[in-house]
């Protein structure tokens, strides 16, 4: 793999939380790449630190130790280059669905017409045309999940981090979801890093998943998933679908038989 | 799109109605019509009652007032433009007080978030100026400040800035840490937080804090008004119980009413104006 093709190099990341009790060593060591276009899932016991992992690429928490590198730049987090995606939607309550999709081009300062423009061709792609000036109050769960992926995309990041960003939702829902996210990066060529605690889901979508130790969480194994298509259910239905899984589910020491 | 059937599912959904999940007004009382006869109905037999108390009851009149002598002392200030005087007196004190102490009480309770430091070396001062009963600093203010209106606005905003202030850090204080951190991972600045997340979200505690201070700078101007004045709803209740004017004392404490009432939903029209998105929530949550 050339240098170029790396966008994103983890090298020795580690931190530690002081508590009352103290010191707690959350993450140790912590080495992957991420490649250009990438699509990675990071999965782990639960507790292991994978939000942790996130702050810290995303700028909002320093690491302790460690180095990383993006496109070969040292950098201390990617803060402003990602769109960061929780399990919470996150919407702003006193704004409107399309005042929420147009938050991170605020913070931009992008010419607000072709910010508008752009956020109400993606409004219209998810389904939620004539949803514009709704609170998100009145929408539902997997609506109001749509309405953060567009905030996200609209921002045109070089890389999502997607933080268990389905795991509330039901399970069409989340299978609907999940293919307007795997049309959606495939369209725009984006890099996507996700955190999930379903291995279904990570063997689905990813093209690379990172499977992480307990705490304190290092990478315990990097499988490359080598499927036909990443699209939701033709992924599932893949003969190689099953045998990812269990592979990945004896790394979780998860009993599969 | 790969997943046809559950995006048909989406659009379905589509339109921009939300669903009304409860059925309203099923309180069992009919309308909105219906239930405004029935409060006019209990004022006037409110009335009714305590006029004929005085007449044949044995209720005294000299104590109590008489809703006869009580109308017919309304209309005569009305005539005389007397009340309008005094009601815009008390008004302009209360409004003009609470206006600048919850401003400057908000704004500097708001901007207490920016250092935790500020906010944690400022706090004994506040809670020990709240603990003095604002009420207690009036014959001081009225040294300071003189026996005219200006008094009045300085006990009206004693009476409202603390609760503002304090109300307002609490509520950026409790701000929804997860909508901040979502904007700084999008490289927004410490100001950019404020204004985007901060501010908005402590409107709502904000706002409530206006109906309860509308009704605190009423007292501050009133009991400024009690101790020295010339002019004024207080000045009038008081003036008129030292002469054992009952009615004339009810007139200017039904003025008061009515100027509270009114004061109260103006500050409901400011918030429907300001929080549109809380409405949808309001009118929703009735009947759950």
């Amino acid at each position: 793999m050339s240098d170029k093709a790396r966008q994103l190099q983890i090298t020795g990341l580690a931190k530690t939380f002081a508590t009352k009790t103290g010191s707690v060593p959350v993450v140790r060591d912590l080495t992957f790449d991420i490649h250009e276009q990438d699509f990675v899932s990071i999965i782990g016991p639960s507790g292991c630190g994978k939000t942790t992992i996130f702050n810290m690429i995303a700028g909002l928490l320093d690491a302790d130790a460690g180095t990383m590198r993006y496109r070969g730049e040292p950098v201390d987090g990617l803060r402003g280059r990602i769109g960061y995606m929780m399990q919470k939607d996150l919407l702003f309550p006193w704004r409107t669905v399309l005042q929420n999709c147009l938050l991170g081009l605020e913070m931009r300062n992008v010419d607000r017409r072709e910010a508008r423009e752009k956020a109400l061709d993606y409004l219209e792609t998810f389904g939620l045309k004539g949803f514009e000036n709704a609170y998100p109050s009145t929408l539902s769960g997997g609506q109001r999940q749509r309405v953060a992926l567009i905030r996200t995309l609209v921002m045109d990041p070089d890389i999502l981090l997607l933080d268990e960003p389905f795991s509330a939702l039901d399970y069409q829902t989340r299978l609907h979801l999940e293919g307007v996210l795997v049309d959606a990066v495939e369209t725009a060529g984006k890099t996507v890093i996700l955190i999930t605690h379903d291995v279904d889901e990570a063997v689905a979508l990813s093209k690379r998943v990172v499977v992480l130790s307990g705490r304190p969480s290092k990478v315990k194994a990097i499988h490359d998933i080598d499927l036909a298509s990443h699209s939701p259910i033709e992924s599932r239905s893949d003969p190689n679908f099953s045998r990812y899984f269990h592979l990945l589910c004896n790394e979780l020491d998860i009993q599969t038989q | 799109m790969s997943v046809t059937a559950s995006n048909e599912r989406g659009v379905a959904k589509a339109g921009p109605k939300p669903r009304a999940y409860f059925q309203l007004s099923g309180d069992g009382l009919g309308g909105g019509l219906t239930r405004g006869l029935l409060q006019l109905v209990v004022v006037v037999a409110f009335f009714v009652a305590w006029e004929l108390g005085v007449r044949f009851g044995g209720i005294s009149g000299f104590l109590f007032g008489q809703p006869s002598g009580i109308f017919a002392n309304f209309g005569r200030m009305i005539m005389n433009g007397q009340l309008f005087v005094d009601t815009g007196y008390t008004a302009l004190e209360a409004i003009t007080g609470f206006v600048l102490g919850t401003i400057a009480g908000t704004a500097i309770g708001l901007s207490l978030w920016y250092s935790v430091g500020v906010a944690k070396l400022v706090e004994p001062f506040v809670i020990a100026m709240n603990s003095v009963p604002k009420i207690a600093l009036a014959p001081l203010i009225i040294l300071w400040f003189g026996t005219g209106y200006s008094s009045k606005i300085a006990l009206a905003i004693a009476m409202t800035a603390i609760v503002a202030l304090i109300t307002a850090y609490q509520a950026a204080r409790d701000a929804d840490k997860d909508l901040q951190r979502l904007l700084r991972s999008m490289g927004a600045d410490k100001h950019r937080i404020f204004f985007k997340a901060v501010v908005p979200s402590s409107l709502p505690a904000v706002i409530a804090t206006f109906r309860i201070n509308i009704g605190f700078a009423l007292v501050g101007a009133v009991v400024g008004e009690f101790i020295s004045s010339q002019h004024g709803l207080g000045h009038l209740v008081f003036t008129a119980s030292n002469l054992y004017d009952l009615n004339t004392v009810w007139v200017g404490l039904f003025s008061l009413m009515i100027l509270g009432f009114a004061l109260y939903h103006i500050v409901n029209f400011i918030e429907r104006r300001v929080l549109p998105w809380k409405q949808d929530l309001s009118t929703r949550q009735v009947a759950a």
